[in-house]
This record gives structure tokens, C-alpha cells and sequence, in this order.
């Protein structure tokens, strides 16, 4: 590979873009691949076979051919509601998996860049927030405040969207106490049964870094389970 | 829902690059049966064999870290491994899990 290839590379993976890296194993002549691109002379000749196997995101030679494909796939964007302590610990963690975390906390005192150094902070309530951030099906939810002002209207937008992970952080009272809440706003039962809640996998820590690690496990599990 | 969860070698072979160490980049391109590591894993090796990364539960990176070196000595572009089946009474190089692997190793210029 060329150093010039590596370095294009390396940006690429830095602006978030989807790409692939295409080696032919013959010749040991690598480029990169993206929707639209045209491919080099080298590997023009496979072009349809590349497309193809680019568009199922998967890795691997390209049956019956000597081409290596490798894709980069955007990173999850995980929306956490509530810039707590347990937050701090989640974004450690998320550094090292291929999660995009930005977090929403209208208390200033909790979402400032001091307590979170070089992450998307949004200091305004969810409603507001969430006009700033595009979500999708492919985005998850981890509300933290257990604060229905702050929780809840994140909570609705995350249903109405249809995110692939909801969970918010309380006790099975303050659950099931959200739930009818969510009950009362229209929302159905199957809607509301997609939360998990209380949030995390049960490891049986009570501390701030074991909490976010049960939460980032459960996370994890979902994200391959969809 | 694929997400690929990133190790930052590519990050970590041009930081090495970039203090003038030669580098060889070792990908999985291909599995058999139960390997430990799945295919695009990578390791990186320089001419003095220090290594970052990896392709196998620490099976086979030292025969990976081997050829790399013969990789640099020699001066060629790029080379096609194979590991299979370890038996277990030899003290060889092989992956006890009863896997096979392939993997490609280039050097990066």
C-alpha cells in the first residue's frame, strides 16, 4: 500500500465518510472505493463484482477473484441525554469502539467542554437538541437525568424515530412510573417495551464506570442482535 | 447492524512511519473454521520486529513478525501467508483453535 493511500485513508476514516479499501492480492495494488468513484485501471474490470460486494458492507476476497475488500461503515451516532458522571465514563469506553457519541444536558453546569473535552456537547433541552442532530433507525438512545422533564421528550423522539436502542437509567419504580407517562402520551405498549429499562446488562456494580460498562455492553449486544 | 469496531492501526502505521521505521502492514483476508480473529484484523510490524495489533490469539504473530522482517531484508512489495492446524506435540507455528488463516502482508512506501 502507498503511504499517500494510507494517509487518504486514515482522513477518510477521520470525516466519518463510508468507504472501502480494494486490494488486488496479484499485483498488490490498493485504492479506495466510494459510491460514484470510478475505479483505476487495475481493478476497472471487476468494477461490477466490487460495487456489489461494497453495497453488502461486508470484508473478504470477492469469490472467484484475487480482490480484497475491506469497508468502513459510518460510526453509530448514540445520543446520551444527561452530561452525569455515568456519561463520563461511557465516552471513555466509546473511544474505543466505533460509537459517535454527543451528548444533550440543558444544565450547563453538568454539559460543559471541561467535562467533556472534544465532544459534540448541545447545552439545550431535547426538543431543541434534537432540531441539531439528524436520527434515524440506526441511531440509539442512553438517557441518564431519570428527570422526566429532561428524559421524557427524548425518550418520545427516540420512539417516534424509531431508534434501534432506547434505554434510560432508573430504578424499576421510576420505570414503571415513565412508562405510564409514555402510556398517557399515546405511545403503545409494544412501543414502550422496546426501552430498556432499568438500562444495562446486570453485572451487579453499583459504581459510575461499571453502570456505563453494563450499559455499553447492552449497547454492543443490541447493535449485532439488529 | 454491522459496525466496524476500530483498532487504530492504520493511525498507529503512519505515526511509525512518520519516524522513519519501515512498516509492513499484515491483514486476515481469509478464515477457516474457528479463528480467533476475523477477517480485516491487522497487525504492523518494523524492521526491528517491534509489532502493534493482531492477527490470531497470539498464535501465530511471531511467525507474522518473522516474514515481515524477511519482507523488509528483501525488499518486496507484498506476500500471501497461510496458517493451518497446529499439532500439538511439535513445537510449531499453528493455530490451536483448529482454525486456518490466510493473511496478506504489505509493506506500506
Amino acid at each position: 500500500m502507498k503511504i499517500n493511500t494510507l494517509k487518504e485513508i486514515i482522513q477518510k476514516k477521520e470525516n466519518k465518510n463510508e468507504f472501502a479499501i480494494i486490494t488486488n492480492l496479484k499485483t498488490g495494488e490498493s485504492e479506495i472505493y466510494e459510491t460514484g468513484k470510478n475505479l483505476g485501471k487495475d481493478l476497472e474490470k471487476y468494477s461490477d463484482q466490487i460495487k456489489n460486494f461494497y453495497n453488502s458492507k461486508k470484508n473478504g476476497i470477492i469469490e472467484g477473484t484475487e480482490i480484497f475488500v475491506e469497508t468502513y461503515v459510518r460510526p453509530i451516532k448514540v445520543i446520551v441525554v444527561g452530561a452525569v458522571h455515568i456519561a463520563q465514563y461511557l465516552v471513555d469506553f466509546a473511544k474505543s469502539l466505533n460509537f459517535e457519541i454527543s451528548i444533550i444536558d440543558p444544565r450547563g453546569y453538568f454539559a460543559s467542554a471541561e467535562r467533556f473535552p472534544d465532544l459534540n456537547i448541545i447545552n439545550k433541552w431535547p426538543d431543541e437538541a434534537f432540531k441539531e442532530i439528524e436520527t434515524n433507525s440506526k441511531t440509539a438512545l442512553i438517557a441518564l437525568t431519570h428527570d422526566p422533564k429532561i428524559d421524557d421528550p427524548a425518550l418520545q423522539h427516540a420512539l417516534n424515530k424509531k431508534f434501534y436502542y432506547i434505554g434510560a437509567l432508573g430504578s424499576k419504580k421510576t420505570h414503571t412510573n415513565r412508562c405510564e407517562r409514555l402510556k398517557e402520551a399515546g405511545f403503545t405498549d409494544e412501543q414502550i417495551n422496546s426501552i430498556h429499562g432499568p438500562i444495562g446488562i446486570k453485572l451487579g456494580g453499583k459504581s459510575a464506570p461499571e453502570i456505563a460498562l453494563s450499559i455499553i455492553a447492552q449497547l454492543v449486544s443490541v447493535t449485532y442482535s439488529k | 447492524m454491522k459496525n466496524s469496531f476500530d483498532e487504530k492501526i492504520l493511525e498507529e502505521a503512519n505515526d511509525w512511519i512518520k519516524t522513519n521505521q519501515k512498516v509492513v502492514l499484515a491483514t486476515v483476508i481469509q478464515t477457516w473454521g474457528s479463528s480467533p480473529r476475523q477477517v480485516g484484523s491487522r497487525m504492523i510490524v518494523n524492521e526491528k520486529g517491534d509489532f502493534s495489533g493482531s492477527v490470531s490469539g497470539g498464535c501465530v504473530e511471531s511467525a507474522v513478525v518473522r516474514e515481515c522482517i524477511g519482507i523488509i531484508k528483501d525488499n518486496k512489495a507484498f506476500k500471501k501467508i497461510e496458517f493451518k492446524v497446529s499439532n500439538e506435540s511439535a513445537w510449531e507455528v499453528g493455530l490451536a483453535c483448529g482454525g486456518e488463516i490466510a493473511v496478506y502482508l504489505e509493506q506500506l512506501n
